[in-house]
């Protein structure tokens, strides 16, 4: 008894998944943080030239993981869109309403703003529903397969629906 | 349970072999039952005993991500019927630092080495600075988020 609490209870050697009939008898106290064996495993073997299995080449694409990169790839995108609009503000020596106007005036000017709207709709859409999506993950809800594939379709479904409803405002 | 079964068996058999058997299974069983009784509290004392200050913080920082989310969330519908300076500020701190973590955490994920990641989070620390700076001037000297977006749909 006392064995097994004495093992257990050393540094590191969490029970995050408390298996039984296997014991730890003679487990070594291991003093390094999960970054740091990741930083070990990417020193040695890129030290090493090891080549990288094919992973995102060879792999099926699934919606989830569609979705994933998606939501990540809009929220890239939209926060280097606010950055670039944040410079433009520092640099551009007129006013917003002066630049509008002078776009406005321009003959691609309602495809210019269309595209600006629709820049700036479907991204925040997408990346707000999926968002919401990612908080109910993280309460928890909506893990099985099943339901996974309906939030996701959901999110899709509204995200269209809002660009829509909005760009033709 | 199955070994105690197996264990009857074999004393009805009573072979010799079995009977060094018998010990072995019984150990099994043994184990089993203790892991039974100690995992929760296994656990628990684990946890009072040793939390990293490192993984607390980084536990922190993951709950602080949730929460300014659901306030960026909340903030949609608040800056829509309201426009004025303190939502164009608020909703510029918000969304620089939402966006400020959510690149730090792309950034953690693709970028590895201790030099690379340095330059990196400099480099996004830098960028998130201007980024702020850039909001605040706009809304100071200029319409504010809140009408700019409002224009684009023509006041």
């Amino acid at each position: 008894m006392a064995l097994i609490l004495r093992t257990f209870v050393r540094q590191g050697v969490l029970l995050s998944r408390p298996q039984c009939g296997v014991l730890y008898r003679h487990a070594a106290p291991m003093g390094t943080t999960a970054k740091e064996e990741m930083n070990k495993f990417w020193d040695k073997n890129a030290k090493l030239n090891r080549p990288v299995s094919p992973h995102l080449t060879i792999y099926k694409w699934s919606v989830p993981m569609a979705m994933s990169i998606t939501h990540r790839g809009t929220g890239l995108g939209l926060s280097g869109a606010i950055s670039a609009f944040a410079v433009a503000a520092l640099v551009l020596p007129e006013s917003y309403p002066y630049y509008l106007d002078l776009i406005r005036s321009l003959s691609v000017g309602p495809y210019l703003i269309g595209l600006a709207k629709f820049g700036i709709v479907f991204p925040v859409s997408y990346h707000t529903y999926n968002g919401i999506r990612h908080l109910l993950w993280d309460i928890g809800k909506g893990f099985k397969i099943p339901e996974v594939y309906r939030s996701g379709y959901t999110v899709i479904g509204l995200s269209i629906i809002t660009t829509v409803a909005l760009l033709s405002l | 349970m199955a070994a105690v079964v197996r264990l009857n068996f074999a004393c009805r058999r009573g072979l010799k072999p079995l009977f060094l058997r018998s010990t072995l299974l019984a150990r099994p069983l043994l184990v089993s039952h203790k892991c039974q009784e100690h995992p929760y509290q296994l656990t628990t004392r684990i946890n009072a005993l040793h939390v990293d200050s490192v993984s607390k913080a980084a536990s922190r920082h993951w709950t602080a991500e949730r929460a300014l989310s659901v306030l960026l969330l909340a903030m949609g519908p608040v800056a829509y019927f309201n426009h004025g300076p303190i939502v164009d500020f608020s909703l510029a701190a918000a969304l620089t630092l939402h966006g400020h973590w959510g690149v730090g955490q792309a950034l953690t994920d693709y970028v590895h080495g201790d030099a690379k990641v340095k330059i990196a989070k400099t480099g996004l620390f830098l960028l998130s600075t201007i980024t702020f700076s850039g909001l605040c001037y706009f809304n100071y000297n200029d319409i504010g988020i809140c009408k700019a977006i409002a224009l684009l749909w023509g006041k």
